[in-house]
């Protein structure tokens, strides 16, 4: 062997150990499961593989405002209150609490009492020692959300809610440090288990965000002894911890050791449901003793890994669904046939074309706002030209279904029976157009009524989605003769500009926080304007209502406000509501008991997996 | 020689402040804010304020680009804006299967678009060569899109060679079971214009005098072809294998993200999805960092591998 083989050979040699040292390093240097946490009492029958299509960001619940992290999260900490697995519409029900909320003061005042004994799972933060779960966690643990440190995304879920806690944050920000230890008037904890929170005005419908996965107790001792790497080691005193994680790669969860006496228990009217209840009724939870998240990007990695079962459950394939899909929605026989099953749901969002109802955009007159007649003309003629069927059919592949409410399928307070009044009607938005003085030019398209150029500024980002509703929307808009100015940029200006009000006219989307009617009517409120009322609608009389119902809990008379509230939006003209999406959620033949929650992303606490199926 | 690579070293700083502002300018220009995208759903102008604030962003230009020069000179790129996890971090995390898929990758390709077109160089003009020439001019005008999709369908799922995607905790499961997928696909890609490349690298020196000679003095044909042209034609295979260097830092993002590879690649393409300049920042400039690095080890090689050539 010459010399210059046998270097050739020690540096391949060397070149591979370098590679396997460096290969070898990413889980050891990824974030590793806490070592204290006890060994996993798992078999293999009973780990669940499902996947992410975009990766997490972290399982700080106030740092982070991303689905996927969100699924996590919600496995591993717990909120006070949670909801019934089956009742539609999402029913409130006690998690750590003993009961629902006392409710007092109308409204102001909700007093928790919760269950002792529960604990967080072990963790070298706690030196050692168990950790109970105290009123007092939830009292840190809603005033982090105000932290500007935090910087939470969710921090409108309480700002200007409860008495004394904007005062702490506005002496946070001058100051650059939250006293977590002032007390407030807001927060009272008469002993350990007792929470007593005080509202600055009437709330019935606080609960909800009470019971939003993302507000769940962190222990203080956990967040100080992590510093700025919470995002990578949550703890707490839900069913899971996690147990490995790579991040954007890789999440393992597996049951946890301490968790607290939990039974199946859910209720349903649904005949669909008995089976599920009878099977699963009193089971103590969870079932399922691992969970396995995989970050796949692409759909076809998604969908090839589901037919070879390297996966369980596949929740996104919206672009695929031709694949598996009839044209009516089912599941073609040749995967029905080998068990699958698909669970399909309409997404607890709406979709809605939205119109700039201010007279001025950044100083410029806006010929769709305000709301003299001939504007309200022009935008419902709008609204009337705009084929929502096409957007359907064509963008949505038949993948969503036309919403006629702002309150969505699923959601407190929504309308089965309401139907927009607003119908697709070329001919009557020409004739309207017509009446008001928008002529048509030689060009064929429309003046204003004062002879000036109409011209309409749409927006969209630059993606291929996008670009067929630039193009559904020219071609519905040149029917009747309007001439449309498509406006495109990045995701992240079009938020800066929607919050500046400068939007003249996009579609945008909002799905639920929590389901409750309020979630999607405040984004019509006048005082959310340059936050998530990106129409910058501001009407007197739908305000007047809307402060009204945020006073009333869910019920007949909040229902009435509302519908009155959307026949004012109509009437008005500042949204075109178009549709809801499926959610189509394949199952492998051994997964037991699934059913898709309005806002539920961890279904799989009270699911199961049945070892007599071959896997 | 050390005066060269001195004088080398020193030429680095100019680029590098080129490169420096090139990325700022881009990103400043059309990144976005990315206080909007982290803001959440709703969000007020104070929160977008304090969020700006915390980025560093609310400072004038000339503030953020220093702070972006001494981040370069100390290593030090901060954490992510979106995770808020370490830049560091993040490369010591993934840079490891990026290389796990892309070293083995570029040496199979390597040698077989050397070795395949070392032949079809020596068979020029036969049916062989045709054959193959078509061949490549076919394989080179699919997208790797394309290749990704048929092999992952047709290997992974339909003859189940394969997984169809995933990643493991030691090096040689994922080497061996992970990883032997994405570098055929890789290999098939870069197969085709490598070995077009070469050939035509080949077809230069079978020509010269130095091989006629060394035939009329009736060396056989395997030391003519696999010693003398070899060596001769190995000087722009070098430089194109050392083009070919700098980018396995940024990764090879498609493969890695068909595949569920957590390598950097991937997280180039989420950190550009998130706006996250950390991460932006600390890449191109380890990528440019890593350019001018194998740009003078190819021309130190160049001088090893024939002795005629000076380095001034």
């Amino acid at each position: 062997m010459t010399r210059s083989r046998i270097f050739a050979i020690l540096f391949f040699a060397a070149a591979m150990a370098a590679l396997a040292a460096c290969g070898d390093k990413a889980p050891s240097l990824a974030t590793p499961a806490t070592p204290a946490k006890p060994a996993p009492g798992n078999n293999a029958t009973k780990t669940l593989r499902i996947t992410f299509q975009t990766a997490e960001t972290g399982f700080d619940p106030v740092k982070v405002s991303d689905y996927y992290s969100g699924v996590v999260i919600a496995a591993i900490f717990d909120p006070l209150l949670t909801y019934d697995y089956l009742a539609r519409p999402a029913k409130l029900v006690p998690n750590v609490a003993v009961a629902l909320p006392h409710i007092t003061d109308n409204g102001r005042t909700y007093t928790f009492r919760l269950k002792p004994g529960i604990h967080f799972t072990p963790d070298p933060a706690f030196k050692g020692q168990k950790r109970e779960l105290t009123a007092a966690d939830y009292m840190y643990s809603i005033k982090r959300f105000l932290d500007p440190k935090n910087r939470s995304p969710y921090a409108f879920l309480f700002e200007g809610k409860i008495v004394g806690l904007d005062k702490l944050a506005d002496e946070a920000k001058k100051s650059g440090r939250f006293d977590y230890d002032a007390p407030i008037a807001g927060f009272e904890t008469p002993d350990r288990y007792t929470l007593r929170i005080r509202l600055t005005e009437t709330d019935f419908n606080f609960s909800h965000v009470l019971a939003f996965p993302l507000v769940g107790a962190v222990a203080r001792e956990a967040i100080a002894a992590y510093g700025d790497d919470t995002n990578a080691h949550p703890v707490g005193t839900g069913p899971y911890f996690l147990q490995r994680y790579v991040r954007s790669s890789k999440i393992v969860l597996d049951t946890n050791p301490d968790f607290r006496e939990m039974r199946w228990n859910a209720t349903s009217a649904d005949p669909a449901d008995q089976a599920i209840i009878t099977r699963m009724q009193g089971k103590k939870l969870p079932l399922i003793e691992r969970v396995e998240i995989s970050v796949m990007d692409e759909a076809q990695s998604r969908w090839l890994a589901f037919q070879r079962r390297e996966t369980d459950i596949e929740y996104q394939l919206e672009e695929l669904a031709p694949k598996f899909m009839t044209a009516d929605g089912k599941l073609k026989p040749e995967y029905s046939s080998q068990g699958i099953r698909m669970d399909r749901s309409v997404d607890p969002e709406i979709i809605y074309l939205f119109f700039n109802t201010q007279d001025r955009i950044g100083g410029d007159p806006n010929p769709l706002g305000g709301f003299s007649t001939e504007k309200i003309a022009l935008r419902r003629a709008m609204a009337m030209a705009y084929n929502v069927e096409d957007q359907i059919k064509i963008i949505r592949k038949g993948q969503s279904i036309r919403a006629h409410y702002p309150i969505p399928p699923g959601v407190a307070g929504h309308e089965p029976q309401f139907r927009a009044g607003v119908a697709y009607d070329p001919p009557l938005a020409n004739a309207l157009l017509d009446r008001f003085g928008y002529r048509r030019g030689a060009d064929g398209y429309r003046t204003q009524p004062d002879g000036k150029p109409l011209i309409i500024k749409y927006y969209s980002t630059p993606t291929e989605r996008d670009r067929q509703f630039d193009e559904l929307m020219k071609r519905s808009m040149d029917r009747i003769g309007v001439r449309i100015a498509i406006h495109k940029d990045r995701f992240a200006e079009l938020i800066k500009l929607a919050n500046q009000c400068r939007l003249m006219m996009k579609h945008s989307a909002w799905i639920a926080d929590y389901p409750d009617g309020d979630n999607f009517m405040q984004l019509l409120y006048g005082a959310n304007a340059g936050q998530s009322n990106s129409a910058c609608y501001k009407s007197a009389e739908f305000d007047k209502r809307y402060e009204k119902s945020r006073q009333l809990p869910d019920g007949a008379e909040r229902n009435k406000l509302y519908r009155e509230m959307t026949r004012q939006m109509e009437a008005d003209g500042a949204w075109l509501l178009t549709d809801s999406r499926y959610r189509n959620v394949l199952l492998q033949p051994y997964v037991v008991g699934y059913k898709k929650h309005p806002v539920f992303s961890h279904e799989w606490l009270y699911m199961d997996l049945d070892a007599r199926e071959a896997r | 020689m050390t005066a060269y690579i001195l004088r080398r070293l020193w030429q680095f700083v100019p680029t590098l402040l080129g490169v420096v502002l090139l990325v700022f300018v881009l990103f400043n220009w059309i990144g976005g804010d990315p206080a909007y995208l982290l803001a959440g759903k709703m969000s007020n102008p104070e929160q977008i304020e304090n969020i700006r604030r915390q980025l560093g962003v609310d400072q004038p230009y000339y503030v953020q680009l220093w702070i972006f020069i001494t981040q370069i000179v100390t290593g030090d790129f901060g954490a992510s804006w979106a995770t808020n996890e370490k830049v560091s971090g993040i490369f010591a995390t993934r840079l490891g299967p990026s290389l796990t898929v892309l070293v083995p990758m570029l040496i199979i390709s390597t040698l077989l678009s050397m070795g395949l077109a070392l032949l079809v160089a020596y068979w020029r003009g036969s049916l062989t060569d045709r054959a193959i020439m078509i061949g490549c001019t076919v394989g080179q005008s699919i997208s790797i899109l394309v290749y990704i999709i048929v092999f992952q369908y047709v290997f992974a799922y339909q003859l189940g060679w394969f997984p169809v995607q995933g990643w493991g905790q030691d090096f040689f499961t994922n080497l061996l079971k992970f990883s032997a997928l994405p570098i055929v696909v890789g290999v098939a890609v870069s197969l085709a214009p490598d070995t077009r490349l070469y050939r035509t690298f080949f077809l230069d020196e079978i020509h010269q005098d130095y091989v006629r000679t060394a035939r009329a003095k009736g060396m056989s044909e395997t030391r003519v072809m696999g010693v003398h042209v070899l060596r001769n034609a190995a000087i722009p295979i070098v430089t194109n294998v050392m083009i070919q260097l700098p980018a396995l830092l940024a990764g090879a993002f498609l493969i890695e993200r068909f595949f569920s590879i957590p390598g950097i690649g991937r997280e180039v393409l989420l950190a550009v999805e998130r706006s996250d300049f950390p991460v932006i920042k600390a890449v191109t400039i380890y990528v440019a960092v890593a350019t001018l690095c194998f740009n003078l080890l190819a021309d130190i090689l160049y001088r090893a591998l024939d002795p005629r050539v000076q380095l001034k």
